[in-house]
């Protein structure tokens, strides 16, 4: 199994989450963009999962934002979610960047599919 | 280097390249774990360093020409980390293919580290310092909080944010 994986998850159906586990940097920001651009051309929510991220910075956060962009222009669902313990390397740079409420950040991926749902502006 | 600096402890040197980011976090949790550092600040100085580094990797050098290089030096009381490049200076490079930058990287180094310090001339490269203490005293975000905001066109705006 890869240590630093995103995969997408379609299983509940009308929204794609990507999930994103481990370490995810420069290096592997080209590979999340591609799967964000995946799962934004599915036409549906998009959730991204962070549970199982253990480091992100600036440029996942430069991905993240661009593609949260994107959906609100096409009027898809976008949300991110994290675990009920967060590791500091993902918690700590969102804290300080003030993106929680942004992005926006949810506890729960359930929680999180039920809101890309609802904020795509036709749900 | 003035006498009463710390000598380096630990000196990585590898070509600038976008992968070499995770090895230098590699080594710097293994050089912390030896220092016993606090989960929380090892987490800051790994983002404070990748930040650093990305910078070398994104702005330093045209495609694949130039050396990143990390110090880490342990003082008494505290870690000092050197991100230094070679390259031309702080300057974007428009004929790259990544994304551009968010532009949060130095002002996350600012709140993420104890003290920082850039240093750079055109031509000659640029040196980021950093120091994490030991035993901190609070929490620098809060003395250094980092500015700006997103802005109308989803990316980071540096400006002031709203009162």
């Amino acid at each position: 199994m890869e240590a630093n994986a995103i995969v997408l998850d379609d299983t509940a159906g009308d929204v794609v989450v990507v999930v994103v586990e481990g370490e995810h940097d420069i290096y592997t920001a080209p590979t999340l963009r591609e799967r964000l651009d995946e799962a934004l051309s599915r036409g549906g929510g998009i959730v991204v999962d962070l549970t199982a991220a253990t480091f992100v910075d600036s440029s996942v956060l430069g991905a993240l934002l661009d593609a949260r962009r994107r959906a609100l222009e096409s009027s898809q669902g976008f949300v991110v979610c994290v675990g009920e313990t967060v590791e500091p390397g993902v918690q700590r740079i969102l804290d300080i960047t003030g993106l929680v409420p942004v992005l926006p950040v949810l506890r729960g991926r359930d929680e999180a599919i039920e809101a890309a749902r609802s904020n795509g502006g036709d749900g | 280097m003035s006498d009463n600096a710390p000598a380096p402890e630990v000196v990585l040197n590898m070509p600038a390249r976008a992968e070499g980011v995770g090895v230098v976090r590699q080594a710097l949790a293994g050089m912390a774990d030896a220092l016993a550092f606090d989960a929380a600040v090892l987490s800051d100085m790994k983002m404070a360093v990748t930040e650093a580094c990305t910078n070398v990797v994104v702005h330093a050098y045209d495609e694949g020409s130039g050396q990143l290089e990390v110090q880490m030096l342990a003082g008494t009381d505290d870690l000092t980390i050197v991100v230094r490049d070679h390259g031309t200076g702080i300057q974007p490079k428009p004929a790259r293919t990544e994304p551009p930058a968010l532009g949060l990287g130095l002002p996350l180094i600012a709140a993420l580290s104890d003290a920082f310090e850039l240093r750079g001339t055109a031509g000659q490269g640029t040196e980021v310092r950093m120091t994490f203490a030991y035993e901190r005293d609070g929490d620098p975000a809060d003395s250094n909080p980092v500015s700006g905001q997103v802005g109308d066109d989803g990316r980071w705006d540096p400006g002031d944010p709203p009162a």
